[in-house]
Formats: C-alpha cells, sequence, structure tokens
C-alpha cells in the first residue's frame, strides 16, 4: 500500500518507482481540493460579461440587479477604477487586463460587473439582470485584421514592473502588435540553395480544460488580504495583489490546495485580482467559482499562423531556415511576449544549420485572452519545422529518420540562436522511438480503404530562465521531515519527487518527508511552478538544503561526547558522507535538544541566470539554464473514406537528465502524449465574429480512452546534466512538442497528402483526399 | 422545499432541498462527498459520477428530489481495500487524481455487469469520463487488475 510506512527502501529515493504521495486519497477521491474547503458566509460572486467583441462602455446599469432578494452589492469596473486607479490593470508582461473592464471592452465574455449575493444561484442571475450600453468600435477579429487594418485593441502599450525587458514599449501607440521578437544568424538570403521547402502553417487556439474548475476565496483578517485559490503562481499572486492593494507583501496571503490539473490554465491573473479588490472593498468573504463555460473564458493556448522555409544546400547540408510566426494573444497579453520570444528562438528546429533569420509576434485582437500552455507555443513552431524538414527529406529522397538524425544539434553544439547545446540528446530520442515503432520495416502502406504509414519527429524547448527557488527544512527530532517550499502539485508529482531527494540525501524513507502546501505565510518564494522547471530549480534548492541539513547533523554530532558506534551505510550516489540514518539522526537531534519532539532548521536557495538576446541578433550565449529533447514515433492507419486516423503505435521518448521517479516520468511522457494526439487530430477552440463556439463540455472534444493508440510506448532517455539535481531535468512539456507534426508525417507517408492546418480532422483528410 | 433521505455511503442522510437542488450539490454541500465533483455540468465529463444502486449516474444532471430514499455509493464509501481501489492505487492509476472517482465508479459497474471485461468493453464502458492528465493507460491496466482480483481465473 503507498502510503504505509515500509522499510526504507531504493524505491524511496533518487531514481525509485515509488508511488505518488496519497495514491489512495487520489483514488478514492477525499484530497481537499480549493473548492471541496468549507468557507462559511460568504459573498458568492457571479459576473456580467461582455457580449460585444470591442467597444466602448458608455452605461452600465445596475438598478435591476441590485433590487433582487440576496444581492449585496453590484461592481462596475468603473467603481474599481475609481478606488485601485491604474492598480487595477495587471498582467505578467503588459499591465493591460483590468478585473473588470471600464472604459472599453476587448473581448465577447470579458467581465464588466460583479454581483455579491448570498448565493450563487442568485449572483448569477443578478449578473443577468445587469444590462450595459456600447459604442461599438471596429474588431479585430484574426491576426490578418491586427496586422493590416486600423482598429487597435489597446490605446497604447503599457509593459508591467514584472519583466524589466519590456520598459522601451512603454507608450506606444497605433499597432497590436505588443513584443517582436528576432533572430537573425548568417544571411539567409545569399545562400545558393539547391532545394528549398516552404509552408504556411496554422495551429489553432485550444483550451487546458483541467477537470478541477477555477476557484478563488478572498479574505481580510487583521488588515490582511488573504486567499485560497487554484494557482500554479502563488509568489507571483502575493505580488500581484500586494500592488493592487497597495499593500507590503507581508499583508498578502496566498495558500493553496492540490490542483486537480492545470497545465497552464491557473496561473498568473485569473480570477485572483478581481477577488482580492472585492474582499478588500467590503471587507468580506467572496468565493469566485468559475464554470466550466467561464473557465473556456479565462485563458486560451495562443492560435499561431507560421510561414516558414528550410533550405539545404547541394550537398545536402542545411543552409537556412526562415520563419514568421504570429502568435494570437487575444485581448490581454498575458505571458505571450516571453512565449513569443521562447519560442520564436527554437523555430528552426534543432538542428544545425548554416542560417536563419526568424521573426516571431504576439498579436493583440479581440478574443479571449491566452496564456501559458504546456509547452509554452513551442509545440506551435515544432508543427512548422519539423511538418518542413520531413518534407525536404521527401523532396531530397532521403529517409525522414536518417535525414533528421544526420543533422540534429549535439552534444556541444551551438543552437542557432547561439547557446550550447548540453543534456539534450535528441539523436538518442529519435533512436529510441524509431527502434521502439520499428522504423526500419516498411508499414504494409495498403492500396484500398486503409492506408498506413509512419511518422517520426523531434521537439526542443528551452526551460524558464532566469528563475528562482528556495526551500526550508524542517527536521523534526523522530527522523521525519517537514520540507517548505512554493511548488503546486497539479498531478505532476512534485509533493512525491521532492520528497524522494530530501529522503536519499538523508537516508529516510521519503514518505516521512512531508512537502507543505504552498503558503506564502510559511512557504518561500519560488518564481512559478511551470515551464518544467520545478525538477531542476526547485529540485536543486531541495536538495541544497538537505544537503546543508545533513552538514549541520555531521556537526551536531562531532560536538557530541559519545559517538555511538557508526552504523554501515548503504551505497549511495551524490555528495559525500557520513553515517546518517533514522536511528542516528534522531540520537544527534535528541542530543542536541535534550528533548523530543524537537526540530533543526536549514534553509536554501537556487537561482538560473542567463544573458538576454542581443537586441540586434535575438542571440545569446546562454538563454536558457537547460534545454528539453523529445522525440515521437507514430505508426497509423487512414480511413481513406472516412477520414479517421487510427494510432496503432505512439512511442514518447523524452531526455530528462536522470528520471527522479521514472514512473512519473512515464506518466508524464504519456499523459503530454494523449494530449497532443487531440491537439493533433481534432482539439480546436471555434471562434465565430469572437464568439466562442464550442465553449462547453458538450461541443469541446478531448482525448478519451478511445483516443488511446493501440500501443503507447514511453521512453526514458537519460543524459545527466551537469548541473541539475542528481543530473535531473523536468519533464511536463517534453512529451507533447512533437506529438502532432509526428502524426502529421505519417499520415503523409499513408496517403501522400501533407496537411499544414491543425487539428488534421476526418473532415478536413476526406476534404483534401477529394481535391487531389 | 422537499424533504428527502439519501442513503450515502450506507449512512442516512435526512435534508431539505429546492426542486431544482441538482445531486452533485446535495452530496457535496450537505452529505460532505467532495470526491463527487463538477468539470463540466452538463453530462459530458464523468467527474461528478455516483452509483445509485449499481448503476452509475451523472449527478450534474440529477435532481436530488428524485432519489428519495436511494442508496448512493461515492468514491470516498468505497473502503482502501476494495478490489478497484487497491488497483487503481497499485497501478498508479492517478495523477492529480481529480477525475479518478468517477472512473474508479464506472469500473464497478463494469465489472458487475462483465466481470472479465474485453478492452472493447473497457472502453465503451469509460470512454464517456474524461481524465485530462491521460491516465488512460494506467486506467486500463487498473480495471484489468481490478478484473483479475476480483474473480481469480
Ligand atoms: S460534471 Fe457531470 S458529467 Fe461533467
Ligand atoms: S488524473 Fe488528472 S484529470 Fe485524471
Amino acid at each position: 500500500m503507498p502510503e504505509t510506512p515500509e522499510k526504507t527502501s531504493r524505491q524511496d529515493w533518487v531514481g525509485g518507482r515509488r508511488a505518488r504521495y496519497d495514491a489512495l486519497g487520489r483514488v478514492r477521491g477525499v484530497v481537499g481540493h480549493v473548492g471541496d474547503q468549507p468557507v462559511g458566509t460568504c459573498a458568492h460572486v457571479a459576473v456580467h460579461r461582455s457580449t460585444q467583441p470591442h467597444a466602448a462602455i458608455r452605461a452600465v446599469h445596475t438598478e435591476e440587479a441590485l433590487a433582487i432578494d440576496g444581492v449585496y452589492a453590484v461592481v462596475t469596473g468603473a467603481d474599481l477604477h475609481k478606488r485601485f486607479g491604474e492598480a487595477l490593470l495587471t498582467g505578467p508582461a503588459f499591465a493591460d487586463q483590468p478585473a473588470l473592464a471600464y472604459d472599453k471592452v476587448r473581448f465577447v465574455g470579458e467581465p464588466v460587473a460583479a454581483v455579491l449575493a448570498a448565493d450563487l444561484a442568485t449572483a448569477r442571475e443578478a449578473a443577468d439582470a445587469v444590462y450595459v450600453e456600447y459604442d461599438e468600435l471596429d474588431p479585430v477579429y484574426d491576426l490578418d485584421t491586427a496586422l493590416n487594418g486600423e482598429s487597435y485593441v489597446h490605446d497604447e502599450l503599457r509593459p508591467s514592473a514584472v519583466f524589466g525587458d519590456l520598459r522601451h514599449l512603454d507608450g506606444v501607440r497605433d499597432t497590436n502588435i505588443n513584443y517582436e521578437y528576432r533572430l537573425r544568424h548568417g544571411n539567409p538570403n545569399k545562400v545558393s540553395g539547391a532545394r528549398t521547402v516552404r509552408g504556411e502553417f496554422w495551429a489553432p487556439p485550444t483550451h487546458h480544460v483541467p477537470i478541477e474548475l477555477p476557484c478563488t476565496v478572498a479574505w481580510v483578517e487583521g488588515g490582511r488580504l488573504e486567499m485560497l485559490t487554484t494557482t500554479q503562481t502563488p509568489s507571483y499572486v502575493r505580488q500581484t495583489i500586494a500592488d493592487l492593494l497597495d499593500l507590503p507583501l507581508s499583508r498578502v496571503r496566498v495558500t493553496t490546495r492540490p490542483l486537480g490539473g492545470s497545465f497552464g490554465a491557473k496561473m498568473y491573473d485569473r480570477l485572483e485580482p478581481l477577488a482580492a479588490a472585492l474582499a478588500w472593498q467590503f471587507q468580506r468573504k467572496v468565493r469566485l467559482a468559475a464554470s466550466r463555460e467561464e473557465a473556456f473564458l479565462l485563458t486560451t493556448r495562443h492560435g499561431a499562423a507560421i510561414t516558414s522555409t528550410l533550405t539545404a544546400d547541394a550537398g545536402g547540408q542545411l543552409s537556412a531556415a526562415t520563419a514568421d510566426v504570429a502568435y494570437d494573444t487575444g485581448a490581454y497579453a498575458d505571458v505571450g511576449p516571453r512565449i513569443t520570444a521562447k519560442s520564436g528562438m527554437v523555430a528552426p528546429g534543432p538542428y544545425r544549420i548554416g542560417s536563419v533569420d526568424v521573426r516571431s509576434r504576439c498579436v493583440y485582437t479581440n478574443k479571449p485572452s491566452a496564456g501559458p500552455f504546456r509547452g509554452f507555443g513551442v509545440p506551435q513552431v515544432t508543427w512548422s519545422h519539423e511538418s518542413l524538414i520531413d518534407e525536404l527529406a521527401h523532396e531530397l529522397g532521403e529517409d525522414p529518420y536518417a535525414f533528421r538524425r544526420e543533422h540534429l544539434l549535439r552534444e556541444g553544439d551551438l543552437a542557432p540562436m547561439g547557446t550550447r547545446m548540453h543534456s539534450a540528446d535528441f539523436v538518442g530520442c529519435l533512436d529510441a522511438v524509431a527502434e521502439s515503432i520499428s522504423w526500419d520495416t516498411q508499414p504494409d502502406r495498403g492500396t484500398g480503404r486503409i492506408r498506413r504509414g509512419r511518422g517520426v519527429a523531434v521537439g526542443v524547448k528551452a526551460v524558464l530562465t532566469p528563475t528562482i527557488a528556495n526551500a526550508v527544512l524542517q527536521l523534526n527530532q523522530d527522523a521525519s521531515a517537514t520540507l517548505m517550499i512554493s511548488t503546486v502539485d497539479m498531478g505532476q508529482g512534485s509533493d512525491t519527487i521532492m520528497a524522494q531527494i530530501v529522503a536519499d540525501v538523508l537516508r529516510v524513507d521519503s514518505r516521512r518527508v512531508h512537502v507543505v502546501r504552498a503558503d506564502t505565510d510559511v512557504t518561500p518564494y519560488d518564481t512559478i511552478t511551470a515551464g518544467s522547471r520545478s525538477t531542476y530549480h526547485t529540485g536543486n534548492a531541495v536538495r541544497a538544503v538537505a544537503e546543508s541539513m545533513r552538514v549541520r547533523l555531521l556537526a551536531l554530532a562531532a560536538e557530541q561526547p559519545e559517538q555511538p558506534e557508526q552504523h554501515g551505510q548503504p551505497e549511495r550516489s551524490g555528495v559525500d558522507t557520513g553515517e546518517l540514518d533514522e536511528e542516528r539522526i534522531a540520537e544527534i537531534v535528541h542530543a542536541h535538544f535534550g528533548a523530543r519532539g524537537a526540530t533543526l532548521t536549514t534553509e536554501a536557495n537556487f537561482t538560473s541566470s542567463w544573458s538576454p538576446y542581443d537586441k540586434e541578433t535575438g542571440r545569446s550565449e546562454k538563454v536558457t539554464e537547460h534545454w528539453f529533447a523529445g522525440a515521437v514515433g507514430v505508426r497509423l492507419a487512414v480511413d481513406t473514406a472516412t477520414g479517421r486516423v487510427h494510432l496503432e503505435h505512439l512511442a514518447v521518448a523524452g531526455d530528462v537528465g536522470r528520471a527522479i521517479n521514472p514512473a512519473l516520468v512515464e506518466q508524464q511522457l504519456t499523459g503530454a502524449a494523449i494530449m497532443g494526439i487531440g491537439h493533433a487530430l481534432f482539439d480546436q477552440l471555434v471562434l465565430d465574429q469572437g464568439q466562442l463556439v464550442n465553449g462547453t463540455l458538450l461541443d469541446y472534444q478531448l482525448p478519451s480512452i478511445r483516443d488511446l493508440p493501440d500501443e503507447l510506448t514511453p521512453i526514458i532517455v537519460e543524459s545527466p546534466h551537469d548541473d541539475g539535481p542528481f543530473g535531473a531535468k523536468g519533464v511536463g512539456e517534453t512529451g507533447i512538442l512533437a506529438v502532432a507534426p509526428a502524426i502529421g508525417n505519417a499520415i503523409r507517408d499513408a496517403i501522400g497528402l501533407r496537411f499544414t492546418r491543425l487539428p488534421m480532422t476526418p473532415e478536413a483528410i476526406v476534404t483534401a483526399l477529394e481535391s487531389r | 422545499m422537499n424533504e428527502i433521505t439519501l442513503i450515502v455511503n450506507g449512512t442516512p442522510h435526512r435534508t431539505r432541498v429546492s426542486d431544482s437542488a441538482l445531486l452533485l450539490d446535495v452530496l457535496r454541500e450537505q452529505a460532505g462527498c467532495t470526491s463527487v465533483r463538477e468539470g463540466c455540468g452538463v453530462g459530458a465529463c464523468g467527474a461528478c459520477t455516483v452509483l445509485v444502486g449499481e448503476t452509475s449516474v451523472s449527478s450534474c444532471l440529477a435532481l436530488a428530489t428524485r432519489y428519495d430514499g436511494a442508496n448512493i455509493t461515492t468514491a470516498e464509501g468505497l473502503d482502501e481495500n476494495d478490489d478497484v481501489v487497491s488497483a487503481f492505487a497499485d497501478c498508479g492509476a492517478a495523477q492529480c487524481g481529480y477525475c479518478i472517482p468517477g472512473f474508479v465508479l464506472m469500473t464497478r459497474e463494469l465489472l458487475a455487469e462483465h466481470p472479465r471485461p474485453t478492452s472493447e468493453q473497457i472502453t465503451e464502458h469509460l470512454e464517456g469520463n474524461i481524465c485530462r492528465c491521460g491516465t488512460y493507460p494506467e486506467i486500463r491496466t487498473a480495471v484489468s487488475t481490478a478484473a483479475e482480483r476480483r474473480s481469480p481465473r
């Protein structure tokens, strides 16, 4: 049984496959999530939403709503703006998003007024009774209008205080482009190419749909704003709220519970600014709970258009790559500018390429805001570069697997954006998936209705850099430990692997190491739980905090008069040494304090650094602390009559440096691959004139158990990172990067048609076959 | 308002509910069963699944008043040693775990009907439940493991 203490074993330490923290609790549903917490009497909040994509607000009528029994108050954006001023505008890149719209609305579904009532049903009824008068403005529905039209979603750009490097954009007017990243190396126009392939790619907006819905409770106690909320970014939220309410950080407390999935949906500014503003304004407890329909409007994945080329010279070397990338960030930039840069810099792919020219832009439109989503914009550019290199191989009569293999970046190579590759074994990942799907065995392609094909694709992504992680470890006298970090466990398993790291260093049972849930009153600052950064960054802080505890214990032991006989030490990797085990630790701490139940505390920090991009070339010596490398191989069958794609085998490999818990790593790989299958074949948000058409789960298709490939093989590749904890790196996103292009390439192999637009639905396939 | 009695995991709960009260909300708020979860509110995700007798019901679509006197099982009512619960835990069939109680109850219903379900029967029975973490491979293994534990060959 997972939670039953048993004899300490290697299963508990680094490299062990121990079961997830509280596995039984998860299965029986007794893990308490935010929405499960009793809150007592509070005001339930519902919002009135804009019916216009782009319009000035002339008047908001609240009288009818206020007259409804059980309504405590109705608040408009103008009310909050009057109270909080410009601080009402928040956002990680640009301070562009008001908790409630006050001057104009920028998308259909934007909150305009909030109702506080005795219960949610009443609040919702009253929200419907609010009436808004608008003066319509020209809507910006798509990238084309945004880039070439004369209507602007925002009058001017307002960089936030969070990302210092955007300051030069302050006050820029008459544009919908809030950020442009440029990468230039060599001169692609001068390349005398033997063969160039070109494509216009499209990856549509999608939604994260974590099954747990967002929920925020906020209240005021002792002049402090306290909050319990579904967030991946408690430290960020604390700062945002302190800024919004003009409070010292010590007077804001943000707490979380385990999340029921997130994938980027529950981070930065979601329900939290509004909840804080309302709780502060009325000095009472408020509860905001999003319905599924509302959750669709909180954030999305960026739709992206990519026009790109790849050229091989006469000798078959990759001589040039170009990409013009546009991310549709919707009405609010959120973290779009970062996505634009971090994805733009890998748009040519993980290959040795003579010269590159990339332009990557983040563009406002009148749609729900797009933000971070597992992969951080990289799956969209991977769709482009992995389709192109496949096509180029076909053009040159080369085997797509061997062709990639020849040109992939190797350890020590400089990537096109100027940073060296380390612990990014693309070749190892590609080889592993090719072998797994028996690449060398030609599929029986068929001649009738069913056609078969195989495809591979590779992905590369940088980890979020620079970031900060802190850890505090409290060792209890009974040799159990309490670890304080602000990493949020949302299913990725951080509560489990962080305990394994501590246990490995101290040679104790990892089930006796408890990870405290993020609570900004207690757990130290951590940039965010996102971008697959926690295993490496927070893992390093956790390893360091356990190491310093170990040093502390050994020093105490040395001071203590009688050294009991030294215990035999189990074989271990990692740092040196000393003779510790649970019994010995208990003795040392007891001897030191002369008391049972005493605690010893240590703390540690880990901070990564980068060199900012060169303004002209977009290159950097160290753009990232480390790389993620992944590959996917697919065998599939296409039913040419229905256009349905059946996945016979999908293999997904990721270089994780070192797997702290291989079972959890495999789950991240397969889980991400399954999400990627949805993006490849059916998953998309459909908007019509700015109006979300399929924003319910009746209409929005997600992968079900039926979409599982006949065979799904996760493969762990380990090329240890010199500075990772035990060589480890993260894995949350690696598995999703290359799924769609691998499937597209296999479809190309099966039926000879290249798809450039996602998703590759049965309709799209049938239509393409008919018009061949 | 109507007074009804729900027998939840063997314990009778007498409660007053409005005509429009959903079984989902009554179970969560009045019987304290937070393993019953709202993922979509429209019967499309399975997170709110409960068993009424042996039969699965999407509690987000069910009016509480219609279940007066009913015997309702939720995942937290199952013992840790229950063969389905233990199979899910042992097979690592939970990531965030939010969707899993629904899968556990659907599996109990499936095994009651088909003690040795075929792969297609598993798919058919579970395809209405969404696991966004993509735990489907482990869930498949867990269902087979539970079947084996329940009726060894
Ligand atoms: S909440 Fe009932 S099926 Fe989704
Ligand atoms: S385990 Fe997270 S949704 Fe299923």
